[in-house]
């Protein structure tokens, strides 16, 4: 996504400036994202200029801007769309495991339980901030930290799958006795 | 300080000879008064023989189980009986409510089998249950509480009579996940109180509320987290 349908989400609440527009862009989005301030203005600058927002008033140095009609429609347009991922990711983690599968002379069982330790220790570190949210007063960020949870969870439970699995290989090959050709 | 649980070569197996299956290699493990440790593993890999030999159901083939700085292979029978029920406290995957009882009956249950009158078990009973934040469900019965509400009622009950050490095999179940969190929030604030908790699971979200993982496989410990890096993360 881009910085664009943020901002837009905000304006569509009220008029806001460009410094509020970065503070509650940052708060929103449970602190995960920092914006700097140049950002801001040329996105808006942009937004202006395809019409999808206005100028609502200024003050001295500070410019009020408003979502326009069209603003409105991208927005409703963005947030009723899925969010598909494009193409498979070719994550680290995943290509070292691939390879070091078909590499005869590397332990996968050790490299899988370093990263399931280390995995696991990156969620012991969320959920501690979990525990001392505030429920009612951190929502945004409670979900934020659920999606970075759920995350880590998935790629340990990969781990658990791939170690089972490959386990499973070379109980096969050996009653077999055959290798990994 | 004396840690609550300790193991010393603790190992564990079945059947003699050729057909002999170990469960548990020899296996150090200390658990201070106040951690709250969690136990990974997949299937088979000795977690729940581990719980069973910490919590005194099951005896070592070698090595020693010390809970609370007793040796609890060499307590007598008695002795041992005590210690279970007055020091260890046990939250199971399907530790069943009797239905006839309500939620505070069923939470003082442990302390009038130990001989407590009934009226002091039912006040310990409403005090745990309070503390939890589960004092509006007490007259309530089994079958008219959710899922969550009856792990939560048993994990009181683990707790009732002030016991410090809570032994936990996979408590959530089938919970979702937003309930299977509360009751690893009970279990972190009977630490964070003093007390001491082992949980195994094969969740590695729940196992994170633990402030040390330690991972199995094939009856071996292999691995564990490190608290101290937790800060960098």
């Amino acid at each position: 996504m881009s910085v664009k349908h943020g901002l837009l989400a905000l304006l569509a609440e009220a008029p806001r400036h460009g410094y509020q527009l970065k503070t509650d862009f940052e708060r929103r989005t449970g602190g995960s994202w920092a914006l700097n301030i140049g950002q801001v203005y040329t996105t808006l600058q942009r937004l202006e200029r395809d019409g999808l927002v206005e100028l609502a008033g200024s003050n001295g140095d500070r410019h009020d801007y408003r979502i326009t009609p069209a603003g409105r429609d991208q927005l409703s347009e963005w947030f009723v769309a899925p969010v598909v991922p494009e193409g498979p990711p070719r994550d680290e983690l995943t290509i070292k495991v691939l390879l070091a599968v078909a590499a005869s002379d590397v332990d996968v069982t050790e490299i899988l339980q370093r990263q399931r330790t280390a995995s696991v220790e990156q969620l012991q570190a969320y959920t501690r901030r979990k525990a001392q949210a505030d429920p009612e007063k951190d929502l945004g960020f409670l979900l934020m930290l659920d999606a970075l949870i759920f995350r880590t969870e998935a790629e340990i439970r990969w781990l658990d799958a791939s170690e089972a699995r490959i386990r499973d290989a070379a109980g096969k090959a050996a009653k077999t006795g055959g290798g990994q050709e | 300080m004396t840690p609550a649980v300790e193991l010393e070569g603790t190992s564990r197996s079945f059947g003699q000879g050729h057909t002999a299956v170990v469960a548990l290699h020899p296996t150090d493990l200390r658990v201070a008064a106040g951690e709250f440790l969690a136990v990974m593993g997949p299937s088979g890999s000795g977690k729940t023989t581990l719980l069973s030999l910490i919590g005194g159901l099951d005896k070592p083939s070698s090595g020693r189980v010390i809970v609370e700085g007793k040796d609890v292979g060499s307590l007598h029978p008695r002795d041992l009986a005590v210690l279970r029920r007055r020091t260890v406290g046990y939250v199971f995957q399907d530790l069943n409510l009797l239905p006839g009882l309500t939620a505070r009956e069923n939470v003082s249950l442990p302390l009038e089998l130990d001989g407590r009158p009934a009226r002091a078990a039912r006040d310990a009973a409403s005090a745990v249950l309070e503390t939890l934040g589960l004092g509006t469900l007490g007259d309530r019965y089994p079958d008219d509480l959710s899922g969550g509400e009856q792990q939560r009622v048993a994990i009181a009950r683990a707790m009732v009579g002030e016991r410090a050490i809570l032994l936990a095999d996979e408590p959530t179940g089938a919970l979702d996940s937003i309930t299977g969190e509360s009751v690893m929030r009970l279990l972190r604030r009977h630490c964070d109180d003093g007390g001491t908790v082992i949980l195994v699971t094969h969740d590695a979200a729940h196992a994170a509320w633990a402030d040390r993982v330690v991972f199995l496989r094939d009856g071996r410990v292999v691995d564990e987290t490190q608290p101290a890096r937790l800060g960098a993360a």
